[in-house]
């Protein structure tokens, strides 16, 4: 079996693997203590890919364009805003930005895979290393126990999508998207193996999504993971997961969408559901979040049960760049608060809009993003996008569901908004000069900020400009 | 001339809650109630005329969603800005007290503004963003008032916001629908939506009229904010739901008839439930919170019959209730600022003795809101109870007639408990408490503007009717491409 190399698809992601292995060998040979100095391997190599990306963009593959983007973007973020994590001495450095960007290649082939046994391939390069990001925390038993959580449910959701390939291969003959589409058109072939082989393929994304029932892992892992790692998983990973299940579903299974249209449909409402109904009884920020990455999952998976109408394609990838954003810049604001006062509990936060309004405010606005509340335009308005395809494919009844989830959602992220606008309780914290490191990363929320005051005042330039 | 108008209120609103206490509170409350002077005036000078959109402004904004930066006002929405300025105003020179924190003046600004953006947004879009925007700071003022801490207004707050959020999520839900038949979010432009959508936004803006059974957010808010908030909720917030029924009943003409019978029955129970709620309350601010889900009663009547007469009606009813609702609240504030409660039994009798000034001005609100002839709260009822009586285009009479007769008997209670409630305060022996106190200058003057307003929309009710007066055929021109129901 010959494996043609699309070079315009996988570039960047060539160019990211190079980046993660110099960056190993320069930590092996010149070692470095310091985070900005061992990331910039990293940084530039994700860069450059991104460049490569634009440069190489043409009209066709726009949703694997825009998706790639985001993931660049993203990856991009995390590595920024890691060094919070300088002079900490829990993470090796080097070693943690080889796992990242290696993570972040295998995301990027996710998106771009055209048949698939390079799914499979890109999404173990996009699991294991974060396998390890999660449990590299030196000495940390939680660490460990979440990186086997995560390690053994990520195994098992890779054997049985590997059962549902074998079976969709054994059907058609074939592992590539276009001929696979081509294959199921057939109307000769079992209708109950079909369905079967379909469900299990879907198993291992869904997974990787968060989607309910496979989103046990996300609570723990985030819990155990450090800050930024956790904001990798919901933001990078689930981004790969996402463009894969759309490209799959859009390019090999368009003739067995009776068989999976109902079933996205009915795993996204429960999955909203769900992970709005976990978010509730979260008192920790971190958890908060955790639970409510798996109820935004929920949203980015409505759309693709209308995948087939107009704004099917569009309407999650656009909401999807809305989510990492603003999901990353919160998770990088609690990263700073957790390292500058070791606790992201609600009562830590207690009114830190107020006592350090450049921390404090920049995480109102991303909460009040991932809420789609205003001032938060462009949150309201990627909720609209996505209610949008779902009306019109016909499902008034899930797009009636979101409408009561946005509800939901609202009760836990305005309660960790007062709390942040509250009057502190006692004596005013005056937070001691931070030192570079950590101004850094506090640079990253502003700018992640800005870009969503941006988008807020016009979101012409994110609708416009995503496929 | 309409975007400095709304930029003018929210940016003093921004400046006045980052500065905090750098500027005194009295000091804030001048300057806002500048700012809302300054939109008042200009909203005021932005009319041309009812057969127009005035002071229109359309600029692209969200191209791939086809929502557009459409604002103006027509003969509906008009009267209804004026009166949120108005109010605004009022509010901020409220305000001018000694213990105001500039904060909390800048959230009447935001929540002022936002309201004024939903009355003259054109695109459905932009106006959903104006309406959710108000939320949040409403949630800060309801919150955080006098009670402040107290986890009972922390409760009644959230319990407003989530109420509100549910309704609002639904209409967005609508909107969307709405926008896939019409392929435009343009009022303009709108004409006509399935029926599911009728019913997901007369949901949505019933939440927040409120119409029975979906009420049960409002007393506890309305009673535990602090005086501006229950102004604010009571003269504006209530009218955002009002407005959007009538945008409901315009836009979505066919299927609004659907949805008509249950809105007409459910606003008559509220005028009945309200009405017995009241009478046995003791709490002045919680009967003037039952009081309003009885007068929105009467105004979803008169939307839900979608007639001339039911517009006018409503347009009517809407304002006259901000001005007489604003009245009730603030005397019923003067007493929270002297005796320290609302609650009629420990303010005692004979107010007319102790402090007759905001005795007069009491009795005055309560005779106006009963619906005295001659005073505001009469012309909005009577036009309500007439166009049930005509029945109108869309209702059948029995819907209509029993709504009516549900009507009469609300009037007959509503006229019981603000007697008793009149009688509870103002007259009998005088109790003389030290705290008794007559009304000072800055009270004189926010209730002496409302009196005047009551009066003269009681005896020239023109002043707001002949803008509506054409009925749904000719007045509500949404640039002339917005088809009426002519019964055909």
């Amino acid at each position: 079996m010959s494996i043609p190399v699309d070079w315009v698809q996988t570039g960047p992601a060539v160019i990211v693997m190079v980046g993660a292995v110099v960056g190993l060998m320069v930590d092996a040979f010149y070692p470095r203590r310091t985070w900005l100095g061992s990331g910039l391997p990293a940084t530039v190599a994700t860069v450059a890919a991104g460049v490569e990306l634009i440069a190489r963009h043409d009209d066709n593959g726009a949703p694997i364009f825009a998706l790639s983007l985001i993931v660049l973007v993203g990856t991009l973020f995390v590595v920024v805003a890691s060094n919070i994590m300088n002079f900490e001495n829990a993470i090796p450095p080097g070693e943690y930005h080889f796992l990242l960007l290696s993570s972040a290649s295998g995301a990027l082939l996710m998106v771009s895979a055209r048949d698939l046994v390079t799914l499979i391939v890109a999404l173990e390069l996009l699991s294991l290393p974060s396998i390890a990001l999660v449990g590299l925390r030196q000495g940390d038993r939680v660490a460990i126990r979440s990186a086997w959580t995560f390690f053994l449910a990520s195994v098992v959701s890779t054997a049985v999508t590997l059962m549902g390939i074998s079976l969709l291969y054994g059907i058609t003959g074939t592992l590539d998207y276009v001929r696979l589409g081509e294959g199921l058109s057939r109307s000769d072939l079992p209708d109950s193996v079909v369905a079967v082989a379909v469900v299990l393929t879907l198993v291992g994304l869904l997974f990787k999504l968060g989607a309910v029932p496979f989103h046990a892992w996300i609570p723990d892992t985030y819990a155990g993971a450090s800050v930024m790692v956790a904001g990798y998983l919901s933001a990078v990973s689930k981004a790969a997961a996402l463009g894969a299940l759309l490209m799959v579903l859009d390019v090999a299974l368009p003739y067995s969408r009776e068989t999976w249209q109902p079933l996205v449909a009915i795993v996204a409402a429960a999955t909203m559901t769900i992970g709005n109904l976990g978010a509730l009884r979260q008192s920790d920020a971190i958890g908060l979040l955790a639970w409510s990455s798996i109820a935004q999952a929920g949203f980015l998976l409505a759309p693709a049960a209308a995948l087939f109408t107009l704004h099917g394609l569009s309407a999650p990838v656009q909401y999807l760049a809305v989510y990492v954003l603003a999901n990353l810049v919160a998770f990088a604001a609690l990263a700073v608060v957790l390292r500058l006062r070791g606790s992201t509990r609600f009562d830590e936060l207690r009114g830190l809009a107020r006592t350090d309004p450049w921390m404090g405010l920049p995480l109102v606005f991303a909460i009040l993003t991932l809420a789609g509340f205003p001032p938060a335009v462009i949150g309201l308005v990627a909720k609209y996008v996505v209610i949008r395809p779902v009306v019109d494919g016909d499902d008034v009844w899930l797009a009636v569901v979101m409408a009561v989830n946005v509800m939901l959602g609202l009760a836990y992220y305005l309660r960790l908004v007062v709390i942040l606008l509250a009057r502190p309780e006692g004596e005013r914290y005056v937070s001691p000069s931070p030192p570079f490191s950590v101004r850094i990363a506090k640079t990253t929320v502003l700018l992640g900020t800005a870009g969503l005051i941006a988008l807020s005042a016009w979101p012409d330039l994110l609708l416009s400009h995503l496929p | 001339m309409i975007v400095a108008a709304l930029a003018v209120p929210f940016v003093v609103g921004l400046l006045l809650m980052v500065t905090q206490a750098r500027v005194s509170g009295p000091y804030a409350a001048g300057i806002g109630a500048a700012a809302m002077a300054a939109a008042l005036v200009l909203y005021a000078l932005v009319w041309e005329g009812r057969d127009v959109v005035s002071g229109e402004v359309d600029v692209a904004w969200i191209d791939p969603l086809g929502a557009r930066l459409h604002l103006g006002v027509t003969a509906v929405s008009w009267p209804f800005v004026l009166m949120t300025a108005g109010i605004g105003v009022l509010c901020c020179l409220w305000l001018v007290a000694d213990d105001t924190a500039p904060a909390l003046v800048g959230l009447v600004l935001v929540i002022t503004a936002s309201a004024m953006g939903v009355f003259s947004s054109l695109d459905l879009l932009l106006l959903f963003v104006f309406f959710e925007l108000a939320l949040i700071p409403m949630w800060f003022v309801i919150a955080g008032g006098r009670d402040s801490g107290s986890g009972e207004a922390r409760r009644a707050a959230t319990r407003f916001l989530l109420f509100t959020v549910s309704g609002s999520a639904l209409l967005l839900v609508g909107i969307v629908l709405v926008a896939r038949d019409s392929g435009s979010l343009d009022m303009t432009v709108i004409a006509g939506g399935p029926v599911v959508a009728a019913v997901l936004i007369v949901l949505g803006f019933a939440v927040k009229t409120p119409v029975v059974p979906l009420h049960t957010w409002l007393p506890d808010a309305h009673s535990i904010a602090p005086t501006v908030g229950s102004v604010l909720l009571a003269a504006v917030f209530l009218k955002l739901g009002t407005y959007g029924l009538i945008l409901g009943s315009l836009l979505l003409p066919d299927s609004f008839a659907e949805v008509a019978p249950y809105l007409a029955i459910a606003g008559a129970i509220g005028i009945v439930w309200s009405g017995f709620a009241c009478y046995a309350q003791d709490d002045l601010k919680r009967l003037v919170a039952y009081s309003s889900v009885g007068h929105m009663g009467f105004v979803v009547i008169a939307i839900s019959t979608r007639s001339e007469v039911g517009l006018a009606a409503a347009v009517f009813g809407s304002v006259a209730h901000g001005i007489v609702t604003a009245l009730l609240f603030f005397a019923a504030g003067s007493m929270k600022d002297r005796y320290g409660t609302t609650s009629m039994s420990a303010i005692r009798r004979g107010l007319y003795g102790r402090a007759p000034w905001l005795a007069v001005v009491f009795v005055f609100a309560a005779v106006a809101s009963l619906g005295l002839p001659g005073l505001a709260g009469f012309w909005g009822e009577l036009l309500s109870l007439r166009a049930a009586y005509e029945v109108g285009v869309v209702l059948t009479r029995p819907v209509a007639w029993t709504a009516l007769g549900l009507a009469l008997l609300g009037i007959a209670l509503t006229t019981a408990y603000f007697v008793r409630a009149i009688r509870l305060l103002a007259q009998g022996e005088p109790t003389r408490q030290d705290a008794d106190r007559d009304l000072d200058r800055r009270e004189v003057v926010v209730m002496g503007a409302l009196v005047v307003a009551a009066v003269v929309l009681g005896l020239w009710p023109r002043t707001v009717l002949h803008l509506v007066d054409g009925g749904f055929d000719e007045t509500v021109t949404y640039h002339g491409s917005y088809q009426p129901l002519d019964g055909s």
